[in-house]
């Protein structure tokens, strides 16, 4: 059994920990001078805590976890693409039209047959956006869909 | 008395017909969350808060609205422990022993309703506990001072993890990382700009709730894709209710002594939901070891941790409410829409808005007869809606959740943080740190910053202040005992655990 997974992410902390410690120090000193509490107090004592907690995990790193690999890694990234895709589409093309597609990829993805899952993404989009423009009088972005 | 007439007016403001229509929704929502696999509680009440909060709803309503989801949240995990041997959350693990068993001989309806009925007087004696135990921490909590709040803050993330947690380390990381996460922003007290890096959207700070959302529900939508679990599961037939009045009537000892401890398991820290229907089960089991048959169906097997695991949750909101500090992951979103309401949770609450306490403990009450009236007859549809297959309804979830956190500002800005954090949340989950100590230090970590600095300042920089009142050191023990506990106890208590699991007959 590896344990790679807690040492990398025990070094990663302990970069972010430093950087995180540093730049506290580098604030200027608040307007009426230094007081016993500073902007920068609190701060500092959580980056000696991660430092104490990094390095603890480096030292004493527990057995790691399945990592995804091939197949899974493949279907991980390309649903994180389809989240980030849904975010910059939703508001040039619209919630139905973003919303259908982005659904209907996961669901298929997932392992769904593919006319049924574009479906559930068109019947969910429609419902959840006559529910919020209509019902609840908010505005979620109509895009192409828009009718001036 | 002073409590009767307060929770007469909580009555009047949770039976109020709009709030009525609330807690009866949110109650049948919640039932859905509970059984629905891949919708925790916790991940349910996440998605709900930026809707409730687009709805503009007041906050009594909006409080009476997830506080009602949350119970029927803990009702709706037991149904899917007794039909498919698969615990709707955690804390219903210990109902999968005799339900499951029970269900195998036909008798799926009578598990259903007995663990509806034990869920109800677990759920019952919790929220009496509740009402007589809240008043009095509260009146207690009000000695705190800065000092002592500060020590309390780190009793709270020191026994989180609780005490079947594996690395309390990874327990003290995760609650690092969140306060980190809370640092960023304007300073309040001195207006320094924090980790902004002269981006305008970090200048108030990173929002909590697309944090806590993109921790919940993105990385469980990610973890779905990776074990591809999209498949749906069987149906399952529930058939006739054959329960006799006796019967019911016979499980009433052992459903009192159950809520009676997940009570007391709710309100101590680090226990919780799962502590609490484990140890009521155990308790039973030991009380009428041979004269039951336990681990092959019987009833009593399943009203004791139903009524445990909801005896602590109404308990788990005793130190949310009164301290303001959650014991729970579940009860931690509940405070994060309190502070986004702007109402600050701890012993002031009970006297400034004393209308919102009151009224989300009567919707609690009121909610559990809800629940109880909703469950029995619809049971059959909660059954069905089980069967929906994640693969489309985490899509669905998700994009209920991203609709959520924009509307609350407009800006796709919040959505990349929220997949962001999703991301996070997953690699975390993978490496074992557990997520809601990230959440709770998102939550307090301001509050201990503010804590700590009115300390200091009383006492002029001694730093000797946080650990000079009696007080003050009892909290620091314990949060001591807290860290350290998980280590000696942990592994015997969780070989416990496994092993009860383990000589129940196991599925297929």
């Amino acid at each position: 059994m590896t344990s790679f997974g807690d040492r990398i992410l025990g070094l990663g902390l302990l970069v972010l920990a430093v950087v995180y410690g540093w730049a506290a120090q580098q604030w200027p000193e608040p307007f009426g001078g230094a007081e016993g509490v500073g902007p920068e107090t609190f701060p500092t004592i959580l980056s000696v805590v991660l430092v104490a907690g990094s390095l603890y995990l480096m030292i004493r790193p527990d057995p790691d976890a399945q990592w995804p690999v091939g197949k899974s890694a493949l279907e991980l990234s390309i649903s994180l693409v389809v989240l980030v895709v849904y975010t910059l589409l939703l508001e040039p093309l619209g919630f139905v039209i973003s919303t259908t597609l982005a659904v209907g990829t996961l669901s298929w993805r997932m392992g769904g047959a593919p006319l049924k899952a574009f479906m559930t993404g068109l019947v969910s989009a429609v419902v959840v956006f006559v529910l919020f423009n209509y019902g609840l009088s908010l505005s979620l972005p109509g895009g192409l869909l828009e009718v001036n | 008395m002073e409590t009767l007439s307060f929770l007469m007016e909580g009555f009047a403001v949770a039976l109020t017909p709009y709030n009525l229509m609330f807690a009866l929704f949110g109650a049948f929502v919640g039932t859905l969350i509970g059984c629905l696999p891949g919708l925790g509680p916790a991940n349910g009440v996440a998605i709900l808060i930026p809707l409730a909060f687009t709805l503009g709803l007041p906050p009594e309503t909006a409080m009476i609205l997830l506080t009602s989801v949350y119970a029927g949240a803990m009702y709706g995990g037991r149904i899917s422990s007794i039909l498919l041997n698969i615990p709707g959350d955690e804390p219903a693990m210990m109902t999968c022993l005799d339900g499951y068993p029970m269900a195998q001989q036909g008798r799926a309806a009578d598990a259903l309703a007995i663990s509806a009925v034990a869920s109800f007087t677990g759920g019952l004696i919790g929220t009496i506990g509740l009402i007589m135990l809240a008043p009095i921490l509260a009146k207690f909590a009000l000695t705190f001072g800065p000092a002592e709040y500060f020590a309390l803050f780190m009793l709270a993330f020191a026994t989180l993890g609780g005490i079947t947690g594996k690395n309390p380390m990874k327990t003290v990381i995760a609650a690092t990382l969140g306060i980190m996460v809370s640092t960023v922003g304007i300073d309040i007290s001195t207006g320094t700009q924090r980790y902004t890096f002269d981006i305008l959207e970090l200048y108030e700070g990173i929002d909590f709730i697309l944090a806590i959302v993109g921790l919940f529900a993105i990385s469980e939508l990610l973890f779905f894709v990776e074990s591809r679990m999209g498949g749906g599961r069987k149906k399952m037939t529930v058939g006739k209710i054959t329960l006799s009045f006796r019967e019911l009537v016979s499980t009433i000892p052992t459903q009192l002594r159950g809520g009676v401890l997940g009570f007391i398991a709710g309100v101590l820290p680090g226990a919780g939901a799962s502590l609490g229907s484990f140890i009521s089960y155990t308790l039973e089991k030991q009380v009428l070891g041979k004269k039951g048959t336990f681990g092959e169906g019987d009833i009593r097997g399943v009203a004791a941790p139903e009524a445990g695991n909801n005896g602590a949750s109404s308990g788990a909101l005793v130190p949310m409410l009164t301290l303001g500090v959650p014991g729970s992951g579940t009860t931690a979103v509940l405070l994060a829409m309190l502070i986004s309401l702007n109402i600050t949770p701890g012993p002031l609450m009970f006297t400034q808005n004393a209308d919102i306490v009151w009224g989300v403990i009567a919707a609690l009450l009121i909610g559990n007869v809800l629940l109880l009236v909703l469950n029995i007859p619809l049971v059959g549809l909660f059954v069905r809606l089980l069967s929906i297959p994640p693969m489309y309804l985490l899509p669905i979830v998700t994009m209920v959740a991203f609709v959520g956190v924009y509307s609350i500002s407009h800006s796709t800005f919040d959505l990349y943080f929220m997949v962001a954090f999703g991301v996070a949340g997953y690699f975390l989950r993978k490496l074992e740190i557990p997520l809601v100590p990230v959440i709770l230090g998102l939550l307090l970590g301001p509050e201990m910053e503010k804590n700590l600095g009115h300390a200091l300042v009383l006492s002029d920089g001694d730093w000797s202040v946080l650990w000079s009142s009696p007080l003050s050191i009892g909290l620091w023990l314990v949060a001591g005992l807290g860290l350290v506990l998980p280590v000696l106890v942990g592994p015997i208590l969780r070989r416990r655990m496994h092993a009860a699991m383990k000589e129940s007959p196991v599925s297929d």
